[in-house]
């Protein structure tokens, strides 16, 4: 750190207060009275509270509900996701010449489209085939859309692994499962990882299909109940409650990041440096 | 063993290439290889880079496909059988160490994958090991090794497949000249102590002559000569094997009638008025020998001799019938 000096370390701390500013912002709320929000009152070290987070806990249903849905969906979207695009990521990266052209360039034009665009045509495919207020069927969108961002990822993750490696087990008598479980994938652990997280926080983000499919309060995933309790009263903005709902909703997201920290860390400069 | 009749089947060949082809985009990469290697035999596959002496390798491991030609192992036609049932082993350039497991497990992680049980597999991974030297090694990574102990892991892992063949694709070419020549000899007796024979791709001329019983020397994916080291630099077939078998390389002078002279550097000698008056332009001392490179009419001529040698002025150089070498120009061919 000494390199960079005193300017360096302003700057760092610039960042942080940029990104991490709306967050302590939703801290800072959550914990305040209404009355303290909107500053009549209150005198010093007064106007702090749990109520907000009493409030959304016990609401009707319970936010841990909301949590619960989000993590069942999350988890199965990405566990989906990566069983089907581990195969084709290996298929893909062991595919020379016009082919893997055409279906990288066809993966790539269906990562960047605009999911959003598709929401009404997903409604009507939720209709068709009975899908809505199924909490489950959720994954079905959600591991489609992240689909080709997964096997562009994985795909290049795959390429980079020595083919001599897989040579070796192969001539060893490794079939291609064995060769996948014990040499491929455990080199690719960051790799999944990483593509692991961004499909579970697309899926715990996600909002316009969520809010279609949805409308069952038990069935809801966290963003659309969040609307909800921003909604839930004309004549007041709940701000507490709202704010208190945004930190719960993101300490499992934290949880989670800091457990693989690095992996992703790893799977991030993958490729920067050549073991 | 003690049967008489046993003898004409171990002296027959091991393995044999058949008219062996690959194409690649049109253009043969490995055209019509015929070659025999013997139980125990150690043949060097030598030649520039990008000869084809890697391609052959695959082909007889099975991570490629021949387009024409037969494979033949132990008699039986190994040519389109799958790479995992053909018990051939490879020792890559790269080693190709799996980079997460330690030492043993790289060795035992093949023997539990083809269902060898436990006990014997600590068994072989400890003795080989031992026989290695790789034994205080056992539970580090491959990172955490030098390059000659990475390779010795590699050829410990070829040994515990107990191959039908053991193929090696440039083994020596990631240490340093130092330890090369440290580890030919140690490598040969490792090599030849069983009855598998060996397949030793190089570039090093010097090196395929330490370690190989018959040198095959390749170019443009063809064999340009087969035969042991003494037989390739006392008769090389053509103008390529005659440059590319000897330290520094054989002199060779075109001649008046359509032919090459070809004279080692080794066989020049210094005469007194009968030889040929030469200027020298550069002089390497080595201590027990020289190096020089000399103007002469007939062209610049390489010439090795003794480090005691005087060298001085009016010298002349001469050398005697016999180590004469003769070339066609046109095709290359000895005549």
């Amino acid at each position: 750190m000494k390199r960079f000096g005193r300017g360096g370390a302003a700057l760092v701390v610039l960042l942080l207060l940029w990104s991490l500013g709306p967050m302590l912002w939703q801290l800072y709320t959550s914990l305040r009275t209404p009355e303290a929000l909107l500053g009549d009152g209150a005198g010093p070290g007064g106007g702090w509270t749990l109520a907000n987070y009493v409030q959304v806990l016990h609401g009707a249903p319970p936010f841990w509900r909301y949590l619960l849905n989000s993590t069942v969906v999350g988890a199965i979207s990405t566990l989906l996701t990566l069983l089907l695009a581990i195969p084709c990521a290996y298929a893909l990266s062991r595919r020379g010449g016009l082919l893997r052209l055409v279906v990288s360039g066809g993966l790539l034009a269906a990562a960047v489209f605009p999911y959003v665009l598709l929401f009404l045509a997903l409604l009507q495919v939720a209709r068709q085939f009975g899908l809505a207020n199924n909490l489950l069927a959720l994954c079905l969108p959600y591991a489609g859309l992240s689909l080709p961002l997964a096997v562009l990822l994985l795909q290049a993750a795959f390429a980079e692994l020595p083919v001599e490696l897989e040579e070796n087990a192969l001539l060893e008598g490794f079939t291609l499962m064995q060769r996948l479980r014990w040499i491929l994938l455990p080199l690719m652990g960051p790799a999944v990882v990483s593509t692991g997280l961004l499909v579970f926080l697309f899926s715990w983000n996600e909002f316009p299909i969520a809010l279609t499919w949805l409308s069952r309060s038990e069935l809801l995933t966290l963003a659309p109940a969040m609307a909800r309790i921003a909604g839930s009263s004309v004549f007041t903005v709940p701000y507490g409650a709202f704010a208190a709902a945004t930190v719960l909703g993101s300490l499992p997201l934290l949880a989670l990041l800091l457990l693989f920290q690095r992996q992703i860390v790893a799977g991030l400069t993958q490729g920067a440096i050549k073991g | 063993m003690t049967d008489p009749g046993m003898t004409t089947t171990t002296s027959a060949p091991s393995l044999r290439l058949d008219n062996l082809t690959r194409r690649i985009g049109g253009r043969a990469i490995i055209d019509g290889v015929d070659l025999a290697v013997a139980p125990g035999e150690c043949l060097a596959l030598l030649g520039p880079s990008g000869c084809g002496k890697s391609s052959v390798l695959r082909l007889i491991a099975g991570l490629d496909t021949p387009d024409a030609g037969r494979i033949l192992l132990e008699g039986d036609d190994i040519t389109r059988k799958p790479p995992q049932r053909r018990q051939v082993a490879l020792v890559f350039q790269s080693y190709a160490l799996y980079p997460h497991l330690n030492v043993s497990r790289n060795l035992s992680l093949g023997m539990e994958i083809r269902g060898v049980p436990a006990q014997e597999r600590e068994r072989e991974v400890t003795s080989v090991l031992a026989m290695l030297q790789l034994t205080e090694l056992a539970q580090r990574l491959p990172a955490e090794l030098s390059g000659g102990q990475r390779q010795r892991v590699a050829l410990a892992r070829a040994l515990l497949r107990h191959p039908r063949v053991f193929l090696l694709d440039e083994p020596m070419s990631n240490l340093d000249a130092q330890l090369r020549e440290e580890l030919r000899p140690q490598l040969r007796s490792i090599l030849c102590a069983g009855s598998a024979p060996v397949i030793y791709v190089t570039h090093d001329q010097q090196e395929a002559m330490g370690i190989a019983d018959r040198i095959a020397v390749l170019s443009n994916g063809r064999v340009q000569q087969c035969g042991t080291p003494k037989d390739l630099y006392l008769t090389p077939a053509n103008m390529f094997v005659a440059s590319f078998i000897g330290r520094p390389q054989i002199n060779l002078l075109p001649q008046e009638d359509g032919t090459v002279l070809g004279i080692r550097p080794e066989h020049l000698v210094a005469t007194d008025d009968s030889g040929i008056p030469v200027r020298v332009l550069n002089r390497e001392w080595h201590g027990a020998s020289q190096q020089l490179l000399v103007s002469s009419p007939q062209g610049d001529l390489r010439w090795t001799c003794d480090g005691a040698q005087p060298i001085g002025e009016g010298l002349r150089l001469g050398w005697d019938r016999r180590h004469e070498h003769h070339f066609l120009k046109t095709t290359g061919a000895r005549c």
